[in-house]
């Protein structure tokens, strides 16, 4: 089977994308499948050991100012691409997904002169050229780990007055999405909910879309031995992401010992101000500490050490840090958002209600001081992440969609 | 001087150019009566000739008029409860601005639609006017930030 898995960001170390198609690609070659990777900046990793790679330019302008743009990408912002990529920035707008889809579709057709593909992969980038890509005849099928509808929400729940709301709701292209998702051949999401979630976002009829739950690196993300803090509370996640609901977690923390401290590994102020602002203003600051992004073996140590993951969301379309703290024989207390219900059951971790930061302290209290019940979690969850989480059963499952939409995408014709 | 900077002069130049012109075509001449958009006489104009600027012109400008409508009716209709007790206080009036976005897209999108019926000179010389301030400013502002930016690799003179 040859398939080219196409996304618009492949930068390993930050959004999910660039994880997904490295290690996806990886085990899918791994499996037989010949696999081409077309992919925007920033660039993934290398992978030209198992694929062909083709790189879709981009410049990554969205909020840098005209003045603030670097020299080299300035004297390249007249083609018209990237024209267009200026002016809708300016605009307020995103359309990264939107020009990514037409410089991929010029960039296949041509690619199509000398190979051909089974299937193609979209992750998650649902532009408007996605759909004439389809008059190539090849069955396209997309990966949306959860609608954007939820990132919107969760941003308009922070922002306040009318340009605020709508720099977000232009910031969203959700026009686009939902006209193209619901012309595409299969949906891929990484959760059960995720299927209603996709009907209500965007009109998705269920029986078009799959569950595949994301993968993760177990060999990689593996207890360190190191010896556990107590009362070491972790938090692993964007601070300006209005869906982790870090506030309620701040609330949470008001209401614990003082001994009770907590690490967050994400950038702390001057770079990020949204976390330091609320830590300021529950009096915090001599509680939590941020470590700025970290290496992954940092992170594998500070998963291996701490004494549990919080996770505080009011949505997440997978959950990866709850895998990965698992993972290390973390013990987490996770909300019942999204997908999180589906990744922690309830023998590897505690589950609350979000929005509920009484709920979220009485969790937390009961795992602290119960060091018995914590070992019994984390062991629990290292199982569940090795038998349900790892890129092998990711790519296996994935397989098994191209398979059968291969099949009736042939049937139809 | 790096070809990329005579670009951008370029760029400055033909587009501050550009918007001039633009701007004397549209307020100017007709005014002087200077015979150039005076003598133009949108109803004696063949209907296909008329309609083929009048619809690419119309649809941009009632795409850009239902993108506000639809912020503001987003803004009406979406039910979300801010976390943040600091924004709770605080009085947010964007659902009344959001009111007043629909009202005056909607009626632009209406004076539009019968200008462009009508054949009124300013239903098409207003929105290509706009059209053409965004994409020459952007290509003014572009160009100015190459005049003005150093460049911080140095020139290969090879």
């Amino acid at each position: 089977m040859r398939v080219l898995i196409s996304g618009y960001r492949g930068n390993p170390y930050c959004g999910g994308q660039g994880i997904y198609i490295y290690n996806l690609s990886r085990e899918l070659a791994k499996l037989g499948v010949e696999v081409d990777v077309m992919v925007g900046p920033p660039y993934p990793d290398p992978l030209e050991e198992w694929a062909t790679v083709y790189k879709i330019e981009n410049l990554n302008i969205w909020s840098i100012k005209t003045k603030d743009i670097p020299y080299e990408k300035l004297v390249r912002i007249f083609s018209p691409w990237n024209f267009a990529d200026y002016i809708l920035t300016r605009l307020h707008m995103f359309p990264e997904m939107e020009t990514y889809s037409f410089r991929a579709f010029f960039a296949l057709k041509k690619i199509l002169k000398e190979k051909r593909y089974d299937i193609i992969h979209d992750i998650q980038s649902l532009g408007w050229a996605t759909v004439p890509m389809k008059g190539y005849g090849i069955p396209i099928v997309t990966t949306v780990h959860h609608p954007l509808t939820k990132d919107r929400e969760a941003d308009l729940m922070g922002n306040f007055g009318l340009w605020d709301k709508t720099t977000t709701i232009l910031f969203y292209p959700l026009v686009m999405q939902s006209f193209v998702i619901k012309r595409l051949d299969r949906v891929i999401t990484s959760f059960r909910e995720g299927i209603t979630e996709l009907n209500k976002a965007f009109g998705v009829k269920p029986e078009k879309v799959s569950v595949v739950y994301n993968g993760m690196d177990v060999d990689l993300f593996q207890n360190t031995g190191e010896p556990r803090e107590e009362n070491a509370l972790l938090f692993v996640g964007n601070t300006e992401d209005s869906k982790k609901g870090l506030i309620y977690l701040f609330e949470a923390m008001t209401m614990l010992p003082e001994n009770v401290t907590l690490t967050i590994v994400d950038d702390g102020p001057p770079k990020k101000m949204t976390a330091a602002d609320m830590i300021k203003k529950f009096n915090l600051s001599h509680r939590v500490k941020f470590t700025g992004k970290l290496s992954y073996e940092a992170l594998v140590s500070l998963y291996s050490r701490k004494t549990i993951l919080v996770m505080s969301s009011l949505f997440e379309g997978f959950g990866l840090p709850a895998v990965e703290a698992m993972a290390c024989k973390t013990p987490v207390v996770v909300t019942t958002a999204g997908s999180l219900k589906e990744v922690v059951t309830e023998d590897c971790g505690i589950l609350v209600p979000p929005k509920d930061p009484i709920a979220l302290k009485d969790a937390i209290l009961k795992l602290l001081s119960d060091s018995e019940l914590r070992k019994k979690m984390g062991e629990n969850g290292r199982r569940r992440a090795v038998e349900n989480f790892s890129w092998p059963v990711a790519a296996k499952n994935t397989l098994k969609v191209y398979e059968d939409v291969i099949r009736e995408f042939r049937r139809k014709r | 001087m790096p070809r990329a900077k005579i670009w951008g002069i370029i760029a400055v130049l033909v587009s501050a150019f550009l918007f001039a012109l633009s701007i004397f075509s549209f307020f100017i001449l007709p005014e002087g009566n200077f015979g150039f958009f005076s003598d133009v006489n949108l109803m004696n104009l063949h209907p296909l000739t008329y309609y083929s600027a009048a619809v690419p012109l119309g649809l941009i400008s009632l795409w850009v008029l239902a993108t506000g409508f639809w912020i503001g009716w987003v803004i009406l209709s979406i039910k979300v409860v801010p976390p943040m007790p600091e924004i709770v206080e605080k009085k947010d009036n964007s659902k009344i601005k959001a009111f007043f976005l629909c009202l005056i897209t909607a009626g632009l999108a209406v004076l539009l639609v019968y200008g462009i019926y009508v054949r009124n000179f300013w239903a098409l010389a207003i929105p290509a006017l706009v059209i053409s301030a965004v994409i020459l400013g952007a290509v003014f502002w572009v160009g100015m930030a190459i005049i003005t930016t150093r460049a911080t690799l140095p020139v290969n003179k090879n």
